[in-house]
């Protein structure tokens, strides 16, 4: 509605039409009477709202733009009808501007909702909002994000704050946590109580059954001189043991065997000591320390019951105790010495022993059996057999108790006692490895000086600690499967040799060396005439005597001779061969008569048939004969003589 | 003959004079595990071994006042076992910082004619009962944990019903008279036992 062009009257009516009322049954229509110019004024002023003020028209322009043609028509109808009655309804002129103004502002709205369909003048493009018209709703959210992230920033804030101060706490307080792990790890292997304050444990065999008077307690201390500015040392340990004075250090006990020591005044020393064995990487300090305080006071006590049953039990021969040493005799000229090696660690051992001791000296094996032993006896005092019943019975073996109502003699008494204690022991396994060891001495001498025949020892692999066998064979280099009759079997116990023949003989011999020397060269002897024996049975020779100990001849000083003949299998040779293990062998051959020329002719003898017997004997020079040994040399001489088919 | 060679096992009954040395207390049936327990780890390293033990108590009435009181104890778990005759003398009054009782111990091994033989003495049985329990030990030192039952019917020892709810814990050690070493680690031993039982010299006069 441009208002450029000529004012142009409008004038509207409205139409005539009226509304029906009634529809009456004859098709007569009633109209509703129409409005008189009063009411419908009155009417039209109802709908006027005069609380609003001028600025709600915008708003009343916003929320009714749906009808704008229909208000743009009734628009100038009231227009009309308030510009008719201006001048009588002058109080009505602040309506009149209102509408007006509200008209106006309509057609502004109309106007610019029909451009911005049509598109063709005016388009409408997003603006970029400005800031000052959404602040209040930003600064809004930008207050609440502000909080809420100084809210988590305080919570993690206050995190990291405990996390570090924890830190801060581990550091210092490394060494109060760790000494309590410490603690558990030292309960878990070995015992301890609180007394008091403090802190004891026990590290003594008394619970394992033990009488050792020693109390062996020692002391958890807690390690604090450690300065906390400084690095920890790599080997820092929280928890440290103070052990009794007088299990310091570390200690052994060495058993040797040695000649007999010509100067008594040089007992007592204390032999040189061996070097420590490192820890094992990742054992504690106070495990080592603890350890090597046990194996003191288990030395201790060992070396205690060796020297009571030392001075207490009588024997042939007294043992010898001075300081640190016992010394007994188990074969004459032999000494046995069993001393406690303690090294207090520090200070070096001060006094030079006159002699290096040789490095295979210490029998390992016995210092090993005499801790067993004395385990063995902890042991026994815990075994049950010891309880009483009735329970009010005092302890003690139950087969001592029966010797009251058994009515035992002292003999039987003393027959249920331990009989041996462990000095007894540990002297009969001494004397045993030294006898082993020097029968093994003999048969290796014996078999490296003589070549022929030749001498095997089998030793067996399983040992009791009294006793040993070794299997001996004596044989002939090339002909052990036919020579082989001679096999001793060896059974070397505490004090003696039992030696079993394969023939069945049983000898003994006693602990000289020689003993078993002149045996075993005796034995090789008749192992050369044994083999003889079967060589003939090989070769087809007949065999017309042997003797294992012959009468005959020169004495022999180590065992008998013996003699064997053969004669060949047409019966012209003969062959002697008598074996001494002194003398030595001395072979001789029966010639037929025919082929001998010494023999005078006598007139006594006419038919010619006797010159086939055998004659005269010759010696054969053994030591120019070919071959290598005794056998082979007789088997070639037997080769010899046999007459070709 | 010579001497036989020294045994490092205790030796028993060697002398006449052999003391014992006694502490008692007892332990409600409740407690009793605990207290095994403890005991368990305090003393020496067994399988734990229990006992049933049937003692008889004779007297011989003398002219005198005070009658002449022997024990005689067999097993019943064990049933060949000797049974075990003891005299136990008065308590030594001795000084009165001593912890444990002591008094004088004779023990002897017999044979199974024992009542037999003391009633042909002239001993009558006063009474007798039956313990039942389990016994430790620890090195010299004898713990027995016992609980004792009535004999409702002389002679058998089947039927029986306890005399209290509580077990008798008794330590006790056997030493030749003249030592004196053993109170002093039977009162450390006692003191470890000290919140489950106490165990104390209990002189059998003053509960005549």
């Amino acid at each position: 509605m441009s208002g450029s062009g000529p004012a142009v009257r409008v004038s509207i009516e409205s139409s005539c039409e009226k509304q029906v009322q009634e529809v009456s049954l004859d098709g007569m229509e009633t109209y509703v009477p129409p409005l008189s110019m009063s009411q419908n004024l009155a009417k039209l002023a109802q709908r006027i709202d005069f609380g609003q003020g001028s600025d709600s028209d915008e708003e009343g322009a916003e929320t009714e733009p749906r009808d704008p043609q229909e208000w743009g028509k009734q628009e100038p109808e009231e227009d009309e009808a308030t510009v008719k009655f201006q001048p009588s309804l002058w109080p009505w002129d602040s309506v009149r501007n209102n509408l007006r103004s509200s008209l106006t502002e309509m057609c502004v709205l109309y106007d610019v909702l029909s451009v911005v369909k049509e598109k063709k003048y005016m388009a409408l493009d997003p603006v970029s909002q400005d800031p000052s018209a959404g602040k209040t709703p930003q600064v809004f959210q930008l207050i609440s994000k502000k909080k809420s992230l100084a809210t988590a920033a305080q919570l993690l804030l206050k995190g990291a704050d405990k996390l570090s101060k924890s830190v801060a706490e581990n550091q210092e307080n490394r060494r109060q946590r760790d000494f309590n792990s410490e603690l558990l790890r030292l309960r878990s292997q070995w015992k301890l109580r609180k007394v008091g304050d403090k802190i004891l444990g026990d590290l003594s065999y008394r619970s394992a059954g033990s009488l050792f008077p020693h109390a062996g307690t020692f002391e958890v201390i807690k390690n604090t001189d450690i300065d906390l500015d400084k690095k920890l040392p790599e080997d820092y340990c929280p928890l440290n043991v103070q052990i009794p004075s007088d299990l310091e250090g570390s200690a052994y006990i060495k058993v040797s065997i040695q000649k007999q020591a010509p100067d008594i005044g040089d007992l007592g020393t204390v032999s040189l000591f061996r070097r420590q064995p490192k820890a094992k990487a990742g054992t504690q300090p106070w495990h080592v320390k603890l350890e090597a305080a046990q194996n003191v006071l288990l030395c201790k006590e060992i070396f205690a019951q060796l020297s009571r049953e030392a001075v207490q039990i009588k024997s042939q021969i007294p043992h010898i105790v001075v300081k640190n040493q016992i010394i007994s005799q188990p074969f004459p000229g032999l000494q046995l010495s069993i001393s406690l090696c303690h090294s207090t660690g520090e200070k070096k051992n001060q006094r030079a022993s006159p002699e290096k001791p040789k490095p295979d000296d210490h029998l390992y094996v016995l210092e090993h059996n005499l801790h067993q032993l004395m385990r063995e006896f902890h042991k026994q005092t815990l075994s049950s057999i010891v309880m009483p019943h009735p329970a009010s019975a005092p302890f003690g073996h139950k087969r001592q108790r029966m010797a009251g109502p058994m009515a035992y003699d002292k003999a039987e008494i003393s027959n249920l006692q331990q009989n041996e204690g462990l000095l007894e022991k540990i002297i009969k396994q001494a004397k045993h490895i030294f006898l082993r060891s020097r029968t093994a001495r003999t048969i290796d001498s014996l078999a490296s000086r003589i070549e022929d025949p030749q001498i095997q020892a089998h030793w067996s692999n399983i040992n009791d600690v009294y006793e040993s066998s070794v299997k001996v064979l004596i044989t002939s280099q090339g002909y052990e499967q036919i020579c082989k009759s001679i096999q001793l079997q060896l059974n070397i116990g505490v004090e003696q040799i039992r030696v079993v023949h394969r023939d069945g003989r049983v000898i003994t011999l006693s602990h000289q060396e020689q003993e078993l020397q002149d045996f075993l060269l005796s034995q090789m002897s008749q192992h050369q005439v044994h083999a003889v024996q079967q060589l003939a049975k090989v070769m087809g020779w007949h065999v017309l005597s042997f003797s294992n100990h012959v009468g005959l001849g020169s004495v022999e000083s180590i065992g008998n001779a013996s003699a064997i003949t053969v004669a060949s299998s047409n019966g012209e040779y003969a062959i002697s061969v008598r074996n001494g293990p002194e003398s030595g062998c001395k072979v001789l051959v029966q010639f037929p008569r025919s082929q001998s020329k010494e023999l005078p002719k006598s007139d006594v003898i006419q038919d010619g048939k006797w010159n086939h017997l055998r004659g005269p004997y010759k010696e054969v020079h053994w030591s120019k004969m070919e071959g290598r040994n005794f056998v082979y040399k007789m088997e070639l001489l037997m080769a010899a003589l046999t007459p070709c088919p | 003959m010579e001497a036989p060679p020294v045994s490092v096992l205790p030796i028993t009954g060697g002398t006449i004079n052999m003391m014992e040395y006694l502490l008692q207390g007892s332990v409600l049936d409740q407690a009793l595990e605990s207290l095994l327990h403890r005991l368990r780890g305090l003393c020496d390293n067994m399988e734990p071994e229990t006992f049933a033990d049937h003692e008889l108590v004779y007297l011989l009435k003398g002219q005198q006042g005070n009658p002449f009181l022997l024990r005689a104890r067999r097993s019943l778990s064990h049933p060949t076992v000797p049974w075990h005759l003891r005299y136990l003398g008065q308590p030594e009054v001795g000084d009165k910082s001593r912890h444990a009782l002591v008094r004088n111990c004779v023990d002897v091994a017999t044979s199974h004619s024992l009542p037999d033989f003391l009633n042909e003495m002239g001993f009558r049985m006063d009474h007798e009962f039956v313990a039942k329990g389990h016994i430790f030990r620890r090195g010299v030192l004898k713990v027995v944990v016992s609980k004792l039952s009535r004999i409702l019917v002389p002679g058998n020892t089947e039927n029986t019903e306890p005399l209290s709810l509580s077990y008798l814990v008794e330590l006790s050690v056997l030493v030749p008279a003249g030592q004196d070493t053993m109170s002093e680690d039977m009162r450390s031993f006692a003191e470890q036992l000290k919140p489950l039982v106490h165990l104390e010299k209990i002189d059998p006069k003053r509960h005549m």
